[in-house]
């Protein structure tokens, strides 16, 4: 099939990529984008490891038509694991993860990132429940789930106590 | 895995979708949330010429409430929105409570209610890969003339499973159509043939733009209990919903209907007859569970075997009977 133009907007930057209407955004993100931080799991729709955002809400892009995300008027900000990071450094969630061991073999990491950030987003304060309800959809085939939790509760210390990146550093050094 | 190719299009208008489904007919596939037909179409079990993304339809995704009428859910409206709803938590407690337990939070912010209600049956033998289904044999679902569930026969057994549909016909739903011709609205009871195959009586070159919930059925206590292997994610493999409404401890009304076991969702008959009049207790539950499993006609379309789930059809139907009345039950 021929190839067609279209605009995608991901992690707040503009890109035009020329790709079959067919193409899954996954695809697209990875092969077209360079972004490879989004994983194919199970490719069925039930590993979560392929989650990135749309406009905020978790999405699976392994289940999703890149044509059908072009950023229109507006809608469409896709964001992946890559547009995590702020301002160059680690956001809390993602530092917390290495402080606590929240990954191992590291595939799943990405797609439990996006589903934790947006939770945080909409919940600062999720309770014990709400965390293990949102993450139900996330697999972790190393089955390091406590220590995810352990690293999810210490980011929301983290951002509760405001600790700036700033200070934390002066502290350690 | 890639999908097969085809042609993207994005109407933007309900009358612009209906034209290109009458146009291409045979050649074309709505995608709403694509969480039933992407998997699918990757393992070609469709690979449509046109796939109409109608996403982008104006006003399909609310939640209007018509003090009077009732309450009409966009056929777009995702299934995270509608179990965010308060006003349906409250007011339809069962649709709330069945909702969300379809599949998990990520697919519930993609899946639409549209496409919840007309999700294609599933058969063990049928949602597998191409390569899975040549070694095997194509059967009368898809490519084949033969039933690998019920041998000899020229039926396809394959379980309608989708959670909504039972919550909605205890409420009496109803579904607006929209065809070339027009608007028609058809209820939830008399949408379905029970055939694994032509599963649903919507024509080539019409589609749902939403769902009424008549306010008849607003205030009814509800409870959907369900049958699956992963808690976390998969359909049901039994599902019972139950709507009731009391005066006092006393039942006026009862609707009690199943998924996940037959060609399609079914009312269960007699079980007002069963409850009418009397407080529920374990008995009176268990009684319109044995007429539960009696509608409950599994054949070996999953991993686990008719048997149990039709035993578990018998013991969810009173379980649910049981919660719907607030009821403490021992088993
Ligand atoms: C791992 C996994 C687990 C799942 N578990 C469950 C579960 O537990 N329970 C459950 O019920 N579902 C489950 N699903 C299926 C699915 O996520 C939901 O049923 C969802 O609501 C389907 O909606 P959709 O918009 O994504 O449908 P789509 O995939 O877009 O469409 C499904 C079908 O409906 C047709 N269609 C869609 N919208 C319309 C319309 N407006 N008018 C006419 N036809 C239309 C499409 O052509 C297609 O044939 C699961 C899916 C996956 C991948
Ligand atoms: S019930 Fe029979 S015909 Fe239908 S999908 Fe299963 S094996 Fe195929
Ligand atoms: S790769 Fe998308 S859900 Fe597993
Ligand atoms: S860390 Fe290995 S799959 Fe989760």
């Amino acid at each position: 099939m021929k190839k067609e133009l279209i605009e995608l907007k991901v992690n707040g930057r503009r890109h035009e990529v020329a790709i079959e209407p067919s193409k899954l955004l996954l695809d697209t993100l990875r092969e077209d984008l360079g972004l490879t931080g989004s994983k194919r799991g199970c490719d069925d729709s039930s590993c979560g490891a392929c989650t990135i955002q749309v406009d905020g809400t978790p999405m699976l892009s392994c289940t999703m038509v890149a044509a059908s995300y072009q950023c229109d008027n507006g809608a469409h900000e896709i964001t992946t694991v890559e547009g995590v990071a702020e301002h160059g450094a680690l956001a809390a969630i993602q530092k917390a993860y290495g402080d606590w061991g929240g990954s191992q073999c590291g595939f799943c990491t990405p797609g439990f990132m996006m589903t934790v950030r947006a939770l945080l987003q909409r919940n600062p304060e999720p309770s014990d429940e709400d965390i293990r309800h949102s993450l139900s959809g996330n697999l972790c085939r190393c089955t390091g789930y406590t220590q995810m939790y352990q690293a999810i509760k210490a980011a929301i210390l983290a951002e509760q106590k405001g600790m700036a990146r700033g200070n934390e550093r002066t502290e350690e050094e | 895995m890639s999908l097969p190719t085809f042609k993207l299009l994005r109407p933007r208008t309900v009358e612009e979708a209906v034209g290109m489904l009458h146009r291409y007919q045979d050649e074309i596939q709505i995608c709403a949330g694509g969480t039933d037909l992407i998997p699918s179409m990757k393992q070609r079990l469709f690979s449509p010429k046109y796939l109409m993304d109608i996403r982008g339809i104006e006003g399909l995704e609310r939640i209007r409430v018509t003090p009077g009428l009732g309450v009409e859910l966009g056929a777009l409206t995702t299934l995270t929105a509608v179990e965010d709803s308060g006003f349906i938590h409250k007011h339809y407690p069962v649709l709330h409570e069945a909702v969300k337990t379809v599949a998990s939070p990520i697919l519930r912010n993609m899946g639409t209610m549209g496409g919840n209600i007309c999700l294609d049956t599933r058969c063990l033998w049928y949602n597998q890969s191409l390569q899975w289904r040549k070694s095997c044999g194509f059967c009368i679902k898809k490519d084949g003339d033969l039933c690998h569930v019920a041998p000899g026969g020229k039926k396809c057994w394959a379980a309608f499973s989708a959670d909504t549909p039972a919550a909605l016909l205890c409420l009496s739903a109803e579904v607006n159509i929209a065809s070339p011709s027009g608007f028609r609205r058809v209820a939830i009871a008399d949408l379905y043939t029970n055939d694994g195959v032509n599963r649903i009586k919507i024509a080539k070159n019409e589609m749902i733009t939403s769902i009424y919930l008549p306010e008849s059925s607003a205030g009814y206590s509800g409870a959907y209990k369900k049958l699956r292997i992963r808690g976390s994610i998969d359909y049901p493999l039994a599902g019972v919903a139950v709507a009731l409404k009391r005066k006092g401890n006393i039942v006026e009304d009862a609707k009690v209907a199943i998924t996940g076991v037959n060609p399609a969702p079914h009312l269960v008959p007699d079980a007002l007859h069963a409850l009418a009049g009397r407080e529920v207790n374990e008995h009176s539950a268990m009684v319109v569970g044995e007429l539960a499993s009696r509608v409950a006609k599994p054949l070996t379309t999953s991993l686990l075997t008719p048997e149990y789930r039709r035993e578990m059809v018998r013991v969810f139907t009173k379980r649910a009977v049981m919660a719907a009345a607030g009821a403490e039950f021992s088993i």
